[in-house]
């Protein structure tokens, strides 16, 4: 257990850097922006002011509020201090909601979307890879292009396409929102329905996107593994194929792993946009609403979270390969 | 495999927990369609509180105080304001108000019948308080009024009389504004004020930001739920309103319902799903929804426009910049070049009369402010636009040549280069200003279009030093107890000129002694010969002079309503006088007491 | 060299890839040859037209005709005006006001109409109609004003001293030669919501698209490469430092930075160039951590020793015994930057954080055009389909040749 130990402390101090670092990227870079937000929110206080002093007064109060009057460095340590409490600051063009409060409402959704749908995708993926390598022929032919194209429409584009068709043409699922415009949320199964059948488009599609890139890498691996000497060695012992079949997919899977904590930064990126397509109540949406209302502790917070979940999943997935990896194993238990 | 399960257990338990988040809410969880009426297009983003004196509520239903008729739904004006005819019919109040002969005083009186939902009458002290309360913490109401109203005083507890400010020498600023007063401030109770100051130790901020759990309204509707995806309003059953003085009966729908979209397209797919039945919303194209989709969608008017233009979109030019600020000829010559009939057809997608129709003004189509002015006068310095002949012919006999044979024109030896601006996504004015930069291109004149995001535009434009943006599209006022007057001092008004943060108008900077003195004589003017002569004289000032040139005419309010399910909206020529304002905005309220079920 | 080439192109991936892909740069330099002209200039005063030929209809009132006399001409022109249901609800109407119209037979075309124009009144409300269905009965009704009609139609025109002057007489069986029409207009794809070839700034769009894919296929590439060989040769210290900063950035995702850094520079900096320099800059790392672990495993072979020890210096030895190696994986790794180059842009622009518009036509800015201008509910497929199609394509081909130059290269993946 002690080499476990090294692995993961190694890995755990890495997670904090990273995090220092993607701190101060998601606060420096929207400061970076030409224009002075805490003018655009006076500007909106203190509409039919004709007093230029009174506008002023009004001006200096906001700018006292966010802390923009301080220096940047000084801004910073508030703004990490602040971190730790969690809080975000003040949302601008929704003040005075509190960032956090905002987040916390549109998180749940993009988890409980993009964790599954990523998930489901993956499995997928890989289920059909392997199939792919391992009865190759007329299935192999068929699929991999079919898998390689799918992969390539972008995300936005296959939730484009599957709103049209399923919501706006043949009107079987909900066109936008978490759930049903009638109901108010409460703990009833028909509540729980209408969020599922809201959850629907916007799962399939980044499922749907997600497998076809799964599946090609998957089926390159299988067969990469499928004609390695040991597999010939097991065969010329006179192994049982299935036994030999299981092996070949395990260390199929490994690469498999760390590729998906590779992309999940990338999947994640894709998805927010299909979330925008659909209005789902998620980081996506209030990612956008953020951007386009220059909001920036808004963006600067929401982009936080999104670093934020792709640092945890690739440290699970990083956890996850420690284990199953037994060359990993192997090198911590010397 | 083990893993992944119970990575998918996670995923099962974060959904739970999500759902657990939600707040509850005990009585309906589904909305009775027959009973609702779903809006749209009116709010965007969470709603952030009730609170009627505040100014960071977020909240379009029920707080949305505006010249063309403020929303009346949860608090309540003296007076509503109907845009078809600009006539104020009483609310809160009783009967007409009265001036007295040299406009400083008017005598308002309030119905015996109105009361607060706690029981307690509507009396002159809230009237009173709501003005104050505005002028203390310097809200809207303050910031907006302040100026123009000295104070108001109660003659009894159902009369007042509101005070004019006055000049040194005892004239009126401006009475016209005094009746913006009436049927734009939403009148909150004296009581609750006095609580929320209390609570809130005075702090102007604190009081402005209050969650106001413990509003008290006058309304037809109160708060029933709110959160990121909606808002619903709920029918007070005890509305003062029922009473025989005021409508009678109460309003139609149990429920006023708005889902929180995340954009316009969102909101389109919602209204011709059916799921909203009044859509405040530029929907481009909206006849194919009839033609094309065979949807139950109607608008006010059969025919483009469809809707009532109150406004005209404008691209102003900034005085600021020498080029544009010493050469009407090229200001004239870049406003004649635009094709309008384009912007008309592509940004508007024709829901707007064209300028041949309603030759330009400084007034909106309505036939009421059409008439203020002499069009005969003026004709002669009409212009149709797309001429880019006569565009040339001003430019070269105003000496800006193409001197160095760029292709490009000249002033003082360096090339004329422009940019024309508006806010990112607002798609219309970019589609505008798109025609604007080729116009530009047809004259040799190079204009580049520039769109940064809204509160980049809205910080510089409202600067008056700028220097960044040339052209830069924004809207003067729609309709309201001011105006037109309202918009001519927005268009020509000099001493707004040099003012800081400037909302109020004149946002190119144009300075014109002659307009600025016809701005402060309209309000004073009462005959209307007089009044005629005075419009007539600013509008051949505008034309002449150039300062900007509005590009289309555009309804202040979008009214568009799908009949799945409530029917009887008011129409052009019902003779019910209704406006098209969304069911919501100043007399526009009236149509929710006349809507029906379909079937 | 020659051989591998034969090798690549006996790639039944590579050669569909590379068949798709030059189709597409044909297109893009063929194309605007068959229709010059700026991409951007709106030829369309409204907004999407519908694809289809277009024919000029003052033109055809002066072309000469041919008279056709065509069985079913009346029938399909009765049935564009008066379809079945129109017949139902007309019915429906005249019942709603309280008509007897049970002895009625509706496809009798005129004993209906003979009905219809006895009773209808513009003005009349229906109990329970709504005002969108009083519109139909409207716009049903003036649209059967021609029905009645004797079938000769006039055009006219106003002479200089305003007189109506007789153009032409049509009747219903003149028929012009679409040939003969000096103005028509070939719309492949449409309009879009300005009103532009949409078809003609496809072809342009993607050609800016590619550009950017290029670009930031091209830096990111240069980038990650300098630092993975670097990294990967001289290792200790430098392979520290580099693979420190490569790490953070692989696990900030490129998309987050994409967003922060396009969002700071402001739209009205943001060129195409820009974007694709910006695009370029947050997606090396990948690029540099497959260099480096390549280098790493050809540091020490013979061959590079043997340089080593001639003195070779160090820019030497990267370039002619290290570099070769790799090259046809930096080749495959370039490719797929190129593609999803393109792929950021157009979600850029879709987040309102792309180019800015105007300049010139991206995949990304249609894109976004679009969905503002609401197309995908509106019907008007042709403004976006084609665009997520194009880039599909792209990428498509892209990968596959870059799936078959893996086959190519890694023998074991072969088929």
């Amino acid at each position: 257990m002690k080499g476990y130990r090294k692995y993961f402390g190694k890995k755990i101090i890495w997670f904090l850097i990273t995090l220092v670092v993607a701190v101060i990227l998601n606060f420096v870079l929207p400061r970076l922006m030409p224009n002075d937000p805490v003018a655009a929110i006076t500007g909106k206080m203190a509409q039919g002011v004709t007093d230029a002093s009174a506008s002023q007064r009004i001006y200096e109060k906001y700018q006292e509020e966010f802390g923009t009057n301080k220096p940047m460095i000084e801004q910073f340590f508030i703004f990490v201090g602040n971190l730790f409490k969690g809080d975000l600051g003040t949302s601008f063009s929704q003040y005075p909601r509190k960032v956090s409060d905002i987040l916390a409402s549109s998180l749940g959704w993009t988890i409980a979307l993009q964790l599954p749908a990523i998930i489901v995708g993956w499995l997928l993926g890989n289920l059909l890879g392997a199939l792919a390598a391992y009865i190759r022929k007329g299935f192999d032919k068929v699929l991999l292009p079919m898998a390689l194209f799918m992969s390539n429409i972008p995300a936005f584009g296959m939730a484009v396409i599957m709103l049209v068709l399923f919501a706006v043409k043949w009107k079987i699922a909900p066109t936008s929102g978490g759930y049903a415009y009638d109901m108010i949320p409460n703990f009833s199964w028909d509540f729980v329905k209408s969020v599922i059948a809201h959850y629907q488009l916007p799962f399939w599609s980044i499922v749907l996107i997600s497998i076809g890139g799964q599946a090609v890498g998957m089926r390159s691996m299988s067969i990469y593994e499928l004609n390695a000497d040991y597999v010939k060695y097991a065969r010329f012992l006179g192994i049982k194929d299935r036994k030999i079949v299981g092996y070949v997919f395990r260390n199929a899977m490994l690469p498999q792993v760390t590729g998906l904590a590779m992309s999940i930064g990338t999947m994640i990126g894709g998805a927010l946009v299909a979330e925008i397509i659909f209005s789902y109540p998620g980081l996506g949406s209030t990612m956008f609403t953020a951007i386009s209302g220059g909001d920036y502790p808004l963006i600067s917070a929401t982009t936080l979270i999104i670093t934020l979940m792709v640092l945890v999943l690739s440290f699970l997935l990083d956890i996850i390969y420690g284990f199953i990896d037994p060359r990993v194993k192997a090198a911590q238990l010397d | 495999m083990k893993k992944f399960t119970a990575l998918l257990l996670t995923a099962a338990i974060t959904l739970t927990g999500m759902m657990s988040t939600v707040s509850v809410l005990a009585e309906d969880v589904q909305l009775p369609r027959e009973e609702t009426l779903y809006f749209g297009g009116q709010q965007w983003g969470t709603v952030n509180s009730y609170n009627p004196i505040g100014t960071n509520q977020n909240n379009a239903m029920a707080t949305t105080p505006q010249l063309i008729g403020s929303r009346t739904l949860m608090f309540e004006t003296l007076y509503m304001y109907n845009f078809l005819d600009g006539s104020l019919t009483p609310l809160l109040a009783d009967g007409d108000f009265a001036w007295n002969d040299d406009l400083t005083e008017m005598t308002v009186k309030i119905k015996d019948a109105a009361k607060w939902s706690d029981g307690s009458d509507v009396t002159s002290a809230d009237v009173i308080r709501t003005f104050d309360i505005g002028v203390e913490i310097a809200n809207g109401v303050g910031t907006g009024y302040g100026p123009y109203i000295d104070s108001i005083e109660a003659v009894d507890d159902k009369t007042f009389v509101i005070k004019a400010a006055v000049t040194e020498d005892g004239v009126p600023v401006n009475p016209l504004k005094v009746n913006d007063f009436l049927s734009a401030v939403l009148i909150a109770q004296a009581g609750w004020i006095d609580a929320v100051c209390e609570r809130n130790n005075n702090d102007p901020t604190a009081i402005m930001n209050d969650a106001a759990e413990d509003v008290v309204w006058s309304g037809p509707y109160t708060k029933y739920f709110d959160d990121d995806q909606k808002v619903v309003l709920i029918r007070d059953d005890n509305y003062w309103g029922q009473d025989a003085s005021m409508w009678g009966k109460l309003p139609v729908p149990k429920y006023i319902a708005h889902t929180i979209y995340a954009d316009n397209a969102a909101t389109e797919v919602a209204f011709k799903a059916g799921e909203i039945d009044v859509d405040q919303q530029f929907l481009p194209n909206i006849q194919n929804t009839w033609l094309e989709e065979d949807l139950p969608i109607s608008t006010y008017m059969e025919e483009a426009p469809y809707g009532v233009c109150l406004t005209m979109p404008t691209a102003w030019y900034n005085m600021n910049n020498p080029v544009l600020a010493e050469n009407t000829a090229l200001r004239k010559a870049i406003a004649i070049a635009v094709d309008y009939d384009t912007i008309i057809a592509n940004a508007m997608t024709n829901q707007s009369p064209s300028f041949a129709d309603v030759p330009r003004s400084l007034m909106n189509p309505t036939e009421g402010e059409q008439a203020l002015y002499d069009h005969e006068a003026v004709a002669d310095l009409q212009w149709a636009g797309n001429d880019i002949d006569g565009a040339n012919a001003l430019l070269d006999e105003a000496g800006l040549t193409d001197t160095d044979g760029d292709g490009w024109r000249e002033y003082n030896g360096e090339k004329i280069s422009l940019n024309a601006v508006c806010p990112n996504g607002w798609t219309d004015w970019m589609a505008a200003m798109e025609v604007v930069a080729a116009a530009g291109k047809n004259i040799g004149v190079e204009i580049t279009t520039l769109f940064p995001e809204w509160d980049t535009v809205q910080t510089v434009f409202t600067n008056p030093n700028q220097t960044e943006y040339d052209i830069f599209m924004w809207s003067p006022d729609g309709a309201g107890p001011s105006m037109p007057w309202g918009r001519v001092r927005q268009f020509l008004d000099g001493d707004l000129a040099g003012i800081e943060n400037n909302w109020t108008g004149n946002w190119g900077q144009y300075k014109n002694d002659r307009a600025t003195e016809i701005v402060k004589q309209i309000p004073l003017t009462s005959d209307p010969e007089e009044l005629k002569a005075l419009y007539t004289e600013a509008i051949q000032i505008y034309l002449t002079e150039v300062p900007s040139f509005s590009l289309m005419y555009r309804p202040a309010v979008f009214h568009a309503v799908n009949e799945s399910v409530w029917t009887n909206y008011p129409e052009e020529g019902d003779g019910r006088n209704i406006p098209p304002a969304d069911c919501t905005d100043g007399y526009g309220i009236a149509a929710l007491y006349d809507l029906e079920l379909v079937g | 060299m020659k051989n591998t080439l034969r090798q690549i192109f006996h790639s039944s991936k590579f050669v569909a890839g590379f068949i798709i892909f030059v189709g597409i740069l044909l297109l893009l330099i063929i194309y605007p040859l068959i229709n010059p002209g700026n991409p951007l200039e709106m030829i369309g005063v409204g907004t999407f037209a519908e694809p289809g030929t277009y024919v000029s209809v003052y033109d055809t009132v002066t072309t000469e005709t041919e008279t056709l006399k065509l069985p079913d001409a009346a029938v399909k022109r009765l049935g564009n005006v008066l379809k079945e249901a129109d017949r139902q609800k007309m019915a429906d109407w005249l019942s709603a006001m309280e008509i007897d119209v049970s002895g009625l037979d509706l496809s009798d075309t005129d004993a209906l109409l003979a009905v219809w124009k006895e009773n209808y009144d513009e003005t009349a409300r229906p109990a329970g109609m709504t005002k969108a269905e009083r519109n139909y009965y409207k716009r049903l009704n003036a649209s059967l004003g021609s029905l009645g009609s004797a079938g000769k139609m006039t055009v006219t025109e106003k002479d200089s001293s305003g007189e109506e002057q007789v153009v032409a007489t049509i009747g219903t069986e003149d028929y012009v030669n679409v040939k003969d029409v000096p103005n028509t207009k070939n719309l492949v794809l449409g309009t879009d919501n300005f009103g532009r070839d949409v078809l003609k700034e496809l072809v342009s769009a993607a050609g800016t698209s590619i550009f950017i894919g290029l670009i930031a296929g091209a830096v990111a590439t240069v980038i990650g490469l300098l630092l993975g060989l670097l990294s990967g040769y001289l290792g200790g210290l430098v392979d520290d430092i580099i693979m420190f900063i490569t790490n953070i950035f692989t696990v900030i995702p490129g998309f987050v930075l994409l967003i922060l850094i396009s969002y700071s520079i402001g739209q009205d900096k943001r060129g195409a160039p820009v974007v694709a320099l910006v695009i370029g800059l947050t997606s090396w790392t990948w690029t540099a951590r497959s260099v480096r672990s390549q280098v790493i495993s050809l540091r020490n072979r013979d061959h590079v020793n043997l340089s080593r020890l001639s003195g070779h210096g160090l820019f030497r030895i990267l370039a002619t015994d290290i570099l070769p190696y790799i090259a046809s994986y930096v080749v495959m790794a370039f490719i797929l930057q190129v593609s999803s180059g393109i792929l950021a842009e157009a979600q850029l622009s879709l987040l309102g954080l792309g180019p800015k518009t105007t300049e010139v036509p991206t995949l990304g800015l249609m894109m976004n055009w679009a969905m503002l201008y609401s197309a995908h509910l509106n019907g008007s497929w042709w403004a976006y389909f084609p665009v997520i199609l194009m880039i599909t394509l792209i990428s498509f081909s892209l990968n596959l040749m870059n799936t078959g130059l893996d086959q190519v290269f890694n023998p074991t993946l072969r088929d």
